[in-house]
């Protein structure tokens, strides 16, 4: 027993220490007793003491353990050991940790950057909206005012919302865990609602195959927006109303995170009983205060406004004043800039302007200057004394005021001294040094060294130059004393005045003494210029100068010979030769016989007798009054007038030209008549009244004696009558001419013309060819009975219009026949054919013999193809079913070729679409479907191109059935629309 | 506050819908069955000592079961399980449907409804397989959406159910 006690317990070991061990009946006592205990005691221990064996066991257990263990106490005790492996590993391999969590952050940080993205927008389209408006000025002097950005002012004030509702659901059930709503807003049964939201997201989820974790992010409806937040074992929906910025989102989130953190537990047990989570209404309640309400009354702008319009007019006015006084000082700098201004004194007093000073008379009104300071004039008051500025550019005004310098002498201001260049007279230089002088006393330098003296001396010698190259002039002495100028020479009276040569020059003619003799230069021009005015040469002779010499030309008497000849001798003692060897001598005699010899050619005058006696000219003979004047034509023949002594007797000249002149005065013919002269006749050409034509007879009969024949056969009687008479005829011989006009009867009587006749409509209105026949429409008095012309033309125009002939079709005149050519359907060629008959009746040939039928088989054909076609229909309809669309496109199609046909063929085919019923139901009703169907034919006719006036339609109703009926059903061949086809 | 999530299951035109319009507050329209295929309604049923809201969550009626949204189902407490006692068939959707939710989620008290009572000369259910059902321990009732009849019974007895 002792040894199983220290066995079971090493501390028996010493209690028992002297009991002795190897006492094998005790061993085996033991055996028997404790031999199981034993072996499994040491099994035990063995499983203890190897820590391989021990691992397996407690890593069988570990699971079941743990799931045992008490939540709260296994999470303490593990937290720094799972901190402590995941930060190894994280140091370890980071990438391990990140592929372990990727699928979890995946999902939220998409959601955060797509929340951000949003954000963004939402804070720059709210910007853009605003950045022009009233509101956003406001806003950007708010953002101002408050250092903020100005996105986010408007953001603050465009986002208005209010959170109203907030539900957080469990979900796993989708039962409503708790619901706040704000103070107003309403709503129905939260749970049901809350059950519906999360069927819905179930729905979403579902249909879409979503397999997120997140479900719906954001409903909207109008103003209304559900937003919701999935956390671990609950979603909490905000119901907002209005336009709330994105950063709510974050809000709601923390508020649910904030609720798992509390609450995890219970939220994960929920089962319906919300009592489990008490304080989570009041997390909720943090959300519904969510709102933003735009304030009405923030900021007090009506102070803002007063004291801003006070601050205005305060700093405008100093401004104002400010910028007055800057302008008085601009101007103040202007006046001290100037020559001969000088401000003694200057200030400002009650706005106004006192200023007192000097000023020269020659320098600038200080007035003047006030114009462009925009100081105003009426505040300014001056006081300014005169004085006389000793400026050099004052004195230099003054001294060209008083010295007057010529216009040789520049004055100039160089380096504060005054400099006079150029060229004066002595006196002016002279006054110039006196002015010099007087300025020494304190005034600048006036420095006259710079003028050179010009005296009237060197003006005199370019005169006496200039004198000494006249022509005609002969300077023979000249001389200057005491500034006076003595000059004496020749001077031919022809040549220029020395005294207007004078007042060219600048000397002084009152210092000028001259003495000229007239002499006569013997240069050429002036002595041709003398022999001119001596000689008097007749036109007949020209003077010319020809190498120094004087050359003369032409015809000339004696006498003027003679006295030139006297006038050469003259000349020729040191003057220029005058030759005057070209001058042919005419004597008077000569000169007579010519002025005789003329007269005898003019016509009217007849000379009967002259002679030359004594020296004088005798002349008789007889003149018509018409013809030239005798007198007239000696002028220009050098014969003295004085010497011819004549004696004209007045006579009627027999020429023709004389009898002519005669004539047209005594007859004034009319300006239809033209008199002439053909071979010695006079002759009258035209038309004239019967009165001129008698008096001109007259005429012509007084001169048949002697006088020249007038020959007036040539004129025509025209009295107005008789004109009338003959426009008249010409009138009614136009008509005659015109086609389809048959003149019956014609007369004039009392200046009035009847006619009457008869004419063809299609023949031109007489009325009309009236005009340019010079006949007046008022006096003519037509009737006219229409007929029928026979006439070809008028018969083509009149068969063109009855028979219409169709394109194929020519009508021609051949040799007064009517030929028709050409191709035309048989009834066409039938009326042509009665019309010929009929015309062959009055006499005109219409030949159709030779038109030829057209060919109408391929027509036939498909006239026939047309009317076997039948559209069908099911029994009640008026529509054909689907089935007839081909049949309709197919008819639609032969129609049109059919229509166009014909057509070129001259014939009009026209379509008559016929609808059909069966028996079945009352007659009334079958004739209205029959008519009916008819109707939809030709409207899917049209449709398909067919023109609509060439379709006909009617009703049958049971009338004409395809097929004779004997079903109670009715037969479906009889239900159609068939189509018959005419031509027309 | 207490509420339960109860489906309610059953085949096509079992009248389901028509059983509960009378008893129920709803705010939701029928058209949410044939848009969203479930519609919710809320049945309190009052005991002496609280008062439990059954959410009710009509789903669409499919004789079809492949068709059947079973996440609809996910967080329930307790079925409704309708069949239309003139339609023998409809009997066994609404059992297959059970089948198909306890295999999802788990066992889970449920009621048996068989509706339409009213129309006693097309009744195509025998007493004896009602009984048979009853053998079993379940909850069965004939109701008729018409009369009403044993339809507050049967919800009272779904709340005592699933509120322990």
């Amino acid at each position: 027993m002792v040894e199983i006690a220290r066995n079971v317990d090493p501390d028996n070991h010493a209690l028992y220490e002297g009991v002795p061990a190897a006492d094998h009946r005790l061993e085996r006592l033991r055996q028997l007793l404790v031999g199981v205990e034993i072996s499994e005691l040491s099994r035990v221990t063995h499983l203890l003491d190897e820590p391989e064996q021990l691992a397996t066991a407690v890593g069988n257990v570990l699971p079941e353990a743990t799931a045992r263990a008490s939540h709260a106490q296994l999470g303490e005790a593990l937290a720094p050991a799972v901190e402590r492996a995941a930060q190894r590993s994280i140091q370890k391999n980071p990438n391990t940790l990140t592929d372990i969590l990727y699928p979890v952050f995946l999902p939220a940080i998409r959601k955060s950057i797509g929340e951000k993205i949003d954000q963004t927008f939402q804070s720059l389209n709210e910007s853009l909206r605003h950045i022009f408006t009233w509101h956003g000025l406001k806003w950007r002097f708010e953002a101002w005012r408050t250092g903020t950005s100005f996105s986010a002012v408007v953001l603050k004030h465009s986002l208005i919302y209010r959170v109203e509702h907030v539900f957080l659901i469990s979900r796993a059930s989708g039962l409503l865990i708790a619901h706040v709503t704000s103070q107003d807003a309403t709503s129905e049964d939260p749970q049901l609602i809350s059950s519906m939201l999360s069927a819905i997201q179930d729905f979403v989820r579902d249909s879409f195959n979503e397999k997120e974790n997140s479900g719906l992010d954001t409903i909207r409806f109008g103003e209304l927006r559900l937003w919701s937040e999935v956390g671990q074992f609950a979603t909490l929906v905000a119901v907002i109303r209005g336009n709330p910025p994105e950063e709510l989102h974050e809000v709601i989130r923390d508020v649910l995170l904030r609720i798992h953190q509390e609450s995890s537990r219970a939220l994960e047990r929920f089962d319906g009983d919300s009592s489990q989570l008490p304080g989570v209404e009041t997390q909720l309640q943090t959300c519904v205060e969510l709102q933003h309400m735009d304030s009405k009354e923030g900021f007090p702008w009506l102070v803002v406004t007063a004291a801003l319009l006070v601050l205005t007019v305060a700093g405008g006015w100093f401004f104002l004043s400010w910028q007055a006084g800057q302008r008085w000082q601009t101007y103040l700098s202007r006046l001290a800039t100037q020559p001969g201004i000088v401000v003694s004194e200057q200030k400002i007093r009650g706005g106004q302007f006192y200023i007192a000073g000097l000023r020269d008379p020659l320098a600038v009104d200080p007035q003047s200057l006030l114009s462009g300071t925009e100081v105003d004039p009426a505040r300014v008051h001056s006081n300014w004394q005169f004085y006389q500025s000793l400026e050099p550019v004052f004195v230099l005004k003054r001294l060209t005021a008083s010295l007057a310098p010529p216009d040789s002498v520049r004055l100039s201001v160089a380096n504060g001294r005054i400099v006079a260049e150029g060229e004066a007279t002595t006196t002016w230089i002279n006054r110039a040094r006196a002015a010099a002088q007087q300025l020494s006393a304190g005034g600048p330098v006036f420095d006259i060294s710079g003028v050179r003296d010009v005296s009237a001396e060197e003006r005199w010698q370019a005169y006496v130059s200039r004198l000494e190259t006249q022509p005609g002039i002969v300077v023979a002495d000249q001389n200057v004393r005491d500034g006076q100028f003595y000059i004496t020479g020749l001077r031919d009276p022809l040549a220029a005045d020395p005294q207007s040569l004078l007042a060219e020059t600048q000397v002084d003619p009152s210092r000028v003494h001259a003495s000229w003799q007239f002499y006569q230069s013997l240069e050429p021009q002036f002595v041709m210029k003398r022999l001119t005015a001596s000689l008097t040469p007749p036109d007949s002779v020209r003077l010319s100068v020809v190498d120094d010499r004087i050359v003369a030309a032409g015809e000339a008497t004696t006498a003027w010979i003679i006295r030139a000849r006297v006038a050469a001798q003259q000349l020729s003692a040191g003057g220029p030769v005058f030759d005057i060897s070209g001058v042919r001598d005419v004597s008077p005699e000569e000169r007579w016989q010519a002025y005789v010899s003329r007269l005898e050619t003019q016509p009217g005058i007849i000379v009967a007798q002259q002679n030359v006696r004594d020296g004088q000219f005798y002349i008789t003979g007889l003149r018509d009054p018409l013809a030239a004047d005798p007198q007239s034509l000696l002028s220009g023949t050098e014969v003295d007038p004085a010497r011819v002594h004549a004696s004209w007797q007045f006579y009627q000249s027999l020429e023709p030209v004389f009898v002519l002149k005669r004539l047209t005065a005594s007859l004034y013919p009319p300006d239809t008549v033209r008199l002439s002269i053909v071979n010695g006749r006079i002759v009258a050409e035209g038309e004239a009244p019967d009165t001129w034509i008698d008096r001109a007879r007259a005429a012509a009969r007084q001169l048949s004696a002697g006088g020249p024949e007038f020959d007036i056969s040539k004129v025509r009687d025209v009295s107005p009558d008789a004109r009338a008479a003959e426009h008249w005829q010409y009138y009614v011989s136009r008509l005659e001419a015109q086609p389809g006009i048959i003149v019956a009867q014609q007369t004039e009587r009392g200046g009035h013309f009847y006619i009457s006749g008869l004419r063809d409509p299609l023949a031109a209105d007489p009325q009309a060819l009236l005009s340019g026949t010079g006949v007046d429409p008022a006096r003519v008095h037509s009737q006219w009975q229409f007929y029928q012309s026979l006439d070809p033309k008028f018969v083509v125009k009149r068969l063109t219009a009855s028979l219409s002939p169709p394109k194929t079709i020519r009508l021609s005149i051949i040799q007064g026949r009517i030929v028709v050519v050409g191709e035309a359907s048989a009834g066409w060629i039938s009326r042509a054919q009665a019309a010929a008959e009929q015309l062959s009746a009055d006499g005109v040939v219409l030949d159709v013999s030779q038109l030829r039928e057209l060919n109408l088989a391929e027509l036939n054909q498909l006239r026939e193809a047309i009317q076997t076609t039948d559209i069908f229909f099911s029994s009640g309809r008026v529509v054909p079913g689907p089935e007839q669309t081909p049949v309709l496109d197919r008819l639609a199609d032969q129609l049109k070729e059919f229509a166009e046909n014909a057509r070129k063929a001259g014939v009009t085919a026209r379509f008559m679409l016929t609808g059909h019923s069966d028996t079945t139901g009352r007659e009334t009703a079958n004739a209205s479907i029959s008519a009916a169907r008819a109707e939809t034919v030709r409207a899917l006719l049209n449709k398909r191109g067919v023109a609509p006036e060439l379709l006909l339609v009617r009703g049958a109703g049971t009338f004409e059935p395809a097929v004779p009926e004997n079903s109670q059903t009715g037969s479906s061949t009889n239900r159609r629309v068939s189509i018959t086809v005419n031509l027309e | 506050m207490l509420q339960k999530k109860i489906c309610m299951l059953g085949g096509f035109a079992v009248g389901k819908t028509s059983l509960v319009r009378r008893f129920v507050q709803s705010i939701f329209s029928e058209n949410y069955l044939t848009t969203v295929g479930v519609k919710i309604d809320k049945k309190s049923v009052a005991f002496p000592d609280k008062t439990v809201d059954l959410i009710l969550w009509d789903l669409a009626g499919e004789d079809d079961i492949g068709s059947f949204r079973v996440s609809y189902v996910r967080g329930a407490t307790g079925l409704v399980l309708v069949v239309d006692g003139t339609r023998p068939a409809t009997l066994g959707v609404a059992l297959t449907l059970r089948e198909r939710c306890e295999a999802e989620f788990g066992a889970m008290p449920f009621i048996l409804l068989f509706n339409k009572s009213d129309l006693t000369d097309r009744w195509a259910i025998s007493d004896g397989e009602i009984d048979e059902l009853k053998q079993r321990g379940w909850q069965v009732y004939l109701t008729s959406a018409l009369s009403g009849e044993h339809v507050e019974e049967a919800f009272r007895q779904l709340a005592s159910m699933v509120a322990k």
